[in-house]
Formats: C-alpha cells, sequence, structure tokens
C-alpha cells in the first residue's frame, strides 16, 4: 500500500542526495580545474625562468668576446703562426674562470685545430657553425653518459689579399662544454622550483635529453611541438609543458604528475563527502519526523474510516488538534456521528418493514391454509353428490341430465386440480431449501422411471435418453420436481407422435451448467415463449393437452430460488427444448 | 350411535364429508358401527365417561369447531387409557406444519381428503378395512 508517511522522507532523501551528488560533481570539476590552472602558471613560470637560465648564458657572450680577443685574432690571422704564446695566454684567462670543466679550440676555417686547452676532445669536427657576430649554441651530443653542447664564434672578418686570391683570413673559437647530470643537480634545480616539479632539457629536434641527473628519452613530438600544457605518460600520468630556448637548438620541458594536480580536488571529496552524507541524514530524518507529525491525524481517521467501513460504527478519531488536522478529525467525527445514527434509523426501519413482512407472510400462510381447506370441502361435495346422484339414481335420469352431471364431475376434478397445483406453487415461495450435493443424472434416470411407468399405455413408442449429467448443488426433492415437470411435459406433448424422443442433456457455461429437456413434440409459437413460465399460462387447449399451467411456473420459481434462469426453445410442432441452469457444483 | 359396540368413531364437522365417509364406508359394509361427533368438545366427551366403548379407529379431522382436532389428538395420545387407540387423521389440509405436528402427536395415519369423490371413497373404505380388519390392536 502507498503511504504518504513513507513516500514523503523517501522523496526529501532524493532531492538531498540529488542535490549533494551534484553539488560534489560541480565542486570537484571547479577545484580541479582551478589547480590544474595553478600548476599550468606554475610549470610556465618555471619554463621561462629556466629558458632565461640558458639563453642568458655566460658562455656566449665570453665566446663572442674571446673570438675579438686581438690575441687571438692576431693568432688566428696569422693562421697560428705568430702569438702562439698570447693566444694560449688568453684562453687560459677564460679557462681558468670558468666552472665548467670545458674545452677551448682555436681552429681556422677549414676546420683544423690550431690550438686547445681543457679536456674532451670531441673529435675534429666543428660541432656549431660559427656566428659572425655573437657566438652560437649547438644541439646537445650525447657520448655514453655525459651530455656535450658546442658554443662557437668566428673572428670579425677581414680579407686578405695575396697573390691574387682572395682567402678568408683568421678562425673560429669553439668552446666544448658539458653538462653536470647527477643526482644533486637534479635536486636543486627540483628545489627551486618546489619539490614536485621535475625540469627535462633537450634537443628540441629529439634525443638527447636529460632531466639533469640522467640521460632520458626524448619527451614525445606532440609535447615538445605544441607549448601548451600536454598529458603524457612517464613512469605515470605527467602535465607537462614545454618552450623551446630562444637563439639555441634547445628546449626545456617542465613536468608535474597529474596525481598531485587532482589531489586537491580528491582531498574536496573526501572532506566534502561526509559533510554531504550527514545533512542527506540529516535531511532524512526531519522529514520523517515531520511527516509522521502531519501524518499521524490522518492515519488515525484513515484507521477509524476503514474501521467504520468495515461496519464498526462506533469508531471515532481523538481530537486535541485546533489546526486543519484536528477540523478534519472533528468534522469526521460529525460525519461518523451522522452515518451511525442514520444506520440505526436504517435498523429500526428494516426490523420494522420485517415485521410488518412477517405479519403479512402469517396472514398469506392462513389464507392459503383456508384455500387448502375450505375451498376443497364444498367441491368434495359437489363432486360426492353429483356422484350419488349418478349411481343411485340412474334410471330415473334422462341422458341429458346423466351429460351435464358428467360436466360437474369434470369442472370439479379440474377445480381440485387447480387448487392442489396453486397450493403448490405458493408453498414454494415460503418453504425453506435444504441444499447439499445432487445428483442430477441419478435424479433424471429415476424421473424417467417413473414418467415411462404414467406413459405405459399411450399409442407409439417412448425413447429417453439421458446424458452424463454434471452433479449439481441444491435441494433435490425440489430438482426432482423440475426434472419431473420438464419430463412430463416433454411426454404430454409427444403423445401424438409414433416414436416420440425426450433428450436430456447438459453443458457448461462460464460459472454455471445448463440443464435442458428437448423433445420432439408439438412445440410451441417462438412468439409466446416468454409467457410459457407464467402462473395459469397455456399456450394449447384444455382439449389439446391437458393440465392447469403451474407445472413451468413451478420450474422457474424452483430454479429461480436455486440461483439459476429458465428458457425455452422450440417451433410449431417441430418440438420444443426447456433450459434451466444452476450454479456449478464447486460452489 | 349403538351403545353396544362402536368400531369407528368419526369426528367431522362437516355434514356433507360426514354422510360422504359414511357412504362410502357402507359400501364395504363398514357402517353399521359408526358414531360421529360433530366437535371436539363431543370427541372429548366421548371418551370422557370412561366406561365407554372403545373404538377401534378414531377418524379424526383437524379443523374443528369448539375444541380443535390437534388438541384433540393431544389429550387422547396423552392419556394412558386412550393412547392405544389407533387415529387416523382425515382432513382436507395438505400442508406440511400440520401433518408434522399430527405425527409429532403420536397420529397413527394421515390422510389428505381428495376432492374426487372415486379417490376419496376409495381412500375411506381402505382406511376403514386396514384398522378395522387388518390391525391387531394390543388386547
Amino acid at each position: 500500500m502507498r503511504s504518504i508517511q513513507r513516500t514523503f522522507p523517501l522523496f526529501v532523501t532524493a532531492l538531498l542526495l540529488a542535490v549533494g551528488i551534484v553539488q560534489l560533481t560541480i565542486g570537484y570539476g571547479e577545484v580541479r580545474q582551478a589547480s590544474r590552472s595553478v600548476a599550468d602558471r606554475r610549470l610556465r613560470f618555471v619554463d621561462s625562468v629556466l629558458v632565461d637560465l640558458f639563453r642568458s648564458s655566460q658562455q656566449r657572450g665570453r665566446i663572442t668576446a674571446l673570438a675579438k680577443d686581438s690575441a687571438i685574432v692576431a693568432f688566428l690571422r696569422s693562421g697560428g703562426q705568430r702569438g702562439r704564446e698570447q693566444a694560449l695566454a688568453a684562453l687560459r684567462r677564460i679557462t681558468l674562470d670558468t666552472a665548467t670543466n670545458a674545452r677551448l679550440e682555436l681552429r681556422d676555417f677549414s676546420g683544423r685545430v690550431l690550438l686547445s686547452t681543457g679536456r674532451f676532445a670531441l673529435g675534429d669536427s666543428v660541432l656549431v657553425s660559427p656566428g659572425a657576430d655573437s657566438a652560437r649554441f649547438g644541439p646537445l651530443i650525447r657520448r655514453d653518459t655525459v651530455l656535450f653542447f658546442g658554443v662557437a664564434a668566428a673572428t670579425p672578418g677581414t680579407e686578405q689579399s695575396s697573390g691574387g686570391a682572395t682567402e678568408q683570413a683568421g678562425g673560429i673559437v669553439q668552446q666544448i662544454g658539458h653538462l653536470q647530470l647527477n643526482e644533486r643537480t637534479r635536486r636543486s634545480l627540483t628545489g627551486l622550483a618546489g619539490g614536485d616539479v621535475a625540469f627535462l632539457f633537450g634537443n628540441a629536434a629529439g634525443d638527447p635529453w636529460t632531466d639533469f641527473a640522467s640521460i632520458v628519452p626524448a619527451p614525445p613530438a606532440n609535447v615538445r611541438d605544441s607549448h601548451t600544457p600536454t598529458r603524457y605518460e612517464r613512469g605515470e600520468a605527467k602535465r607537462v609543458i614545454a618552450m623551446a630556448v630562444p637563439g639555441t637548438p634547445w628546449m626545456v620541458a617542465t613536468e608535474l604528475p597529474t596525481r598531485l594536480i587532482v589531489a586537491p580536488a580528491q582531498a574536496y571529496l573526501l572532506n566534502m563527502a561526509p559533510i554531504a552524507a550527514l545533512i542527506v541524514i540529516l535531511g532524512t530524518l526531519i522529514a520523517w519526523w515531520g511527516s509522521r507529525r502531519l501524518t499521524a491525524p490522518l492515519v488515525g481517521v484513515t484507521r477509524a474510516a476503514e474501521a467504520i467501513a468495515s461496519g464498526d460504527l462506533a469508531q471515532r478519531v481523538p481530537p486535541g488538534r485546533d489546526d486543519e488536522l484536528g477540523r478534519l478529525a472533528q468534522s469526521f467525527n460529525t460525519m461518523a456521528e451522522q452515518v451511525s445514527r442514520s444506520h440505526h434509523h436504517l435498523e429500526a426501519q428494516v426490523a420494522q418493514r420485517t415485521k410488518a413482512l412477517e405479519g403479512t407472510n402469517a396472514e398469506l400462510e392462513s389464507f392459503s391454509y383456508s384455500v387448502s381447506h375450505d375451498l376443497r370441502a364444498p367441491l368434495r361435495a359437489i363432486h360426492g353428490f353429483a356422484r350419488i346422484l349418478l349411481e343411485d339414481h340412474h334410471a330415473k335420469l334422462d341422458p341429458e341430465a346423466q351429460r351435464l352431471l358428467g360436466v360437474i364431475d369434470q369442472n370439479t376434478r379440474r377445480m381440485g386440480q387447480l387448487i392442489d397445483d396453486l397450493l403448490a406453487f405458493s408453498r414454494l415461495g415460503r418453504t425453506d431449501l435444504t441444499t447439499g450435493p445432487v445428483d442430477m443424472k441419478e435424479l433424471a434416470r429415476l424421473v424417467a422411471d417413473d414418467v415411462q411407468r404414467a406413459e405405459s399405455d399411450r399409442n407409439g413408442s417412448l425413447e429417453i435418453r439421458i446424458d452424463p449429467l454434471p452433479p449439481a448443488r441444491g435441494d433435490r426433492g425440489l430438482l426432482r420436481q423440475v426434472i419431473s415437470n420438464l419430463m412430463l411435459n416433454a411426454a404430454k406433448f409427444t403423445r401424438g407422435r409414433p416414436s416420440a424422443r425426450i433428450e436430456v442433456g447438459s453443458h457448461p457455461n462460464g460459472d454455471e451448467v445448463v440443464y435442458y429437456v428437448k423433445d420432439n413434440g408439438a412445440g410451441f409459437d417462438a412468439r409466446y415463449a416468454d409467457k410459457l413460465f407464467g402462473v395459469f399460462q397455456r399456450l394449447h387447449s384444455a382439449e389439446e393437452f391437458d393440465g392447469t399451467g403451474v407445472g413451468l411456473a413451478i420450474v422457474k420459481r424452483i430454479v429461480q430460488r436455486h440461483g439459476g434462469r429458465v428458457w425455452a426453445e422450440g417451433a410449431v410442432n417441430q418440438g420444443a427444448t426447456f433450459y434451466f441452469t444452476l450454479p456449478g457444483e464447486e460452489r | 350411535m349403538s351403545p353396544h359396540g362402536v368400531d369407528i368413531l368419526l369426528v367431522e364437522d362437516n355434514a356433507n364429508d360426514a354422510e360422504l365417509t359414511l357412504r362410502a364406508l357402507k359400501q364395504r359394509n363398514l357402517a353399521n358401527q359408526v358414531h360421529v361427533c360433530r366437535d371436539g368438545a363431543e370427541a372429548m366427551d366421548f371418551f370422557s365417561n370412561g366406561a365407554g366403548p372403545v373404538p377401534k379407529v378414531v377418524l379424526l379431522d383437524l379443523k374443528l369447531p369448539k375444541v380443535d382436532g390437534l388438541e384433540v389428538l393431544r389429550r387422547l395420545k396423552g392419556d394412558a387409557r386412550t393412547k392405544a387407540i389407533p387415529i387416523v387423521v382425515l382432513t382436507s389440509s395438505r400442508e406440511e406444519p400440520d401433518i408434522e405436528r399430527a405425527y409429532a402427536l403420536g397420529a397413527n395415519s394421515y390422510i389428505v381428503k381428495p376432492v374426487d369423490f372415486e379417490a376419496f371413497a376409495r381412500a375411506v373404505s381402505d382406511v376403514g378395512l386396514y384398522w378395522l380388519l387388518l390391525n391387531h390392536p394390543p388386547q
């Protein structure tokens, strides 16, 4: 059963849950968005710091300056022939105050090394095509676990003519540096930007890359190309921003694990979810309490109404509130009072009418008793004395007088029969039914035997066929009378037939059973079918077929008292079928 | 009204019925010792002097003036001296309550008077024959 008392708190709970879920979802999304943009700003900032760091490298200025140093320019212009000591001294000056364990090389334009200091001889190649005005950085180069890079500058261009051919006088100053890759470097860089950020550094074009502690694979091309926040996997999901170092072939990338970005949003969820749950629970409790408070009086009224509906008219609702619910209880009680009063009034009336009816019934009883007794006595006297006249004074009566006495005789007999039938019919309405299971087939067979015996002197054959009949529930004696009346009727109206046939059968029809008695006798005009079952209604003259016209009325009354129906089908000279229904035996 | 002996006591208020009954009995030669009472009181008087003759059968109508037939039946069957006398209720009523009460009071038979005279005569003479000739009352 649906109940407001239950559905209202459920509704409130559902509403609060929905609001809570929406609130948490939106909050989570916003916190995540905020922490993502904070992370992006931080990554970009760190990127730009790094880029500045690499771009403003002092090495470039130093090499540019070195390429313009007069001693070196002189040494290189002489093709390494003169001023070697001075050049070396200039180189040493620089080498001494550079922290990187670099190598400085002076080469001529064909790449031949004229002079060098420091470690890391990487061969004869010029690593960078030197810039004319300022030094240029070359791409990172990897040798095993070490990353190198070159910085190179050319001496200011001077043309010398020697024997008609113009040749470039001067050379290249190249420094080869290497990156300090160790955990300390990485950690000190990381410390600069705050714990969880990782830095990557490498060639914009691809490998090699480093995280300043070791060589790492280059980030995928999409990371390197996009310059916008990108997600990628390196051990775990990371958010990364790459930025090219202007004026160099290098690139920096700063990354942050996604989990750290999402962490605040998750923390928000973790903090807010219990609060939301608490609100939902509190809301549910309040709604439950409120709906109980609101519906408890309604439940009282409902219970009282149900009690009254099931017959307990004394039921009332306890009053005691002065709001709408209190007024409802009050008007309910008033209504119940009125219902109760009119019910008692009705009962009194019914009792009064019943008493009146009982009186009428008793009067009817004594009336029919009088009819039974007092009407028959004079009739018997008429008949008796007419017979005595015929028997004792036969000789003195002429034939006409005898015929007239015969008429009296006939009519008194008929009157007696009418009285008997009428009494039987009126008795049917008054006697109680004694119901029980009735074997209809056996009953039909007994009646058939009676009918055959009564019709033993008829002209022509009489065949009675009885189909299997389902048992019924009813008054055995009265049901026997039904079958008997119908079969006697059938026998009567087939009397003229040389081979008369009566058929008793049945078929189920929903909850009831239809029984029928069918004959091939005189039949009747179907137009008067509804008159067949009326008292004293006859469709044939007394000369054709005898009878008082009460038999079928009795059949109808008995069947109706069993809760069934009767009807008939037939046509003149084509037989008749009389149907009656009885409730199925299961009931 | 023979002082010497009464075979049949007929209690019947309707003179016509009484005559028809007597005639039916006469046809079987059973009418010699029939005593007729015209109401219930007369019937009770018949038995009240104690030393009176004891009939072999009483034919009792139910609807009687003064004392009702059922009352007569109740008193006769309730009296030790008369309760052995066979009483046949001979009445026009075929009402079930009458039949039940008559048998409950101890009636030995219950005959509904047919309207048809032949049937009536046959019933009366059969009853007379049975109770006078065939039945053996206790001595």
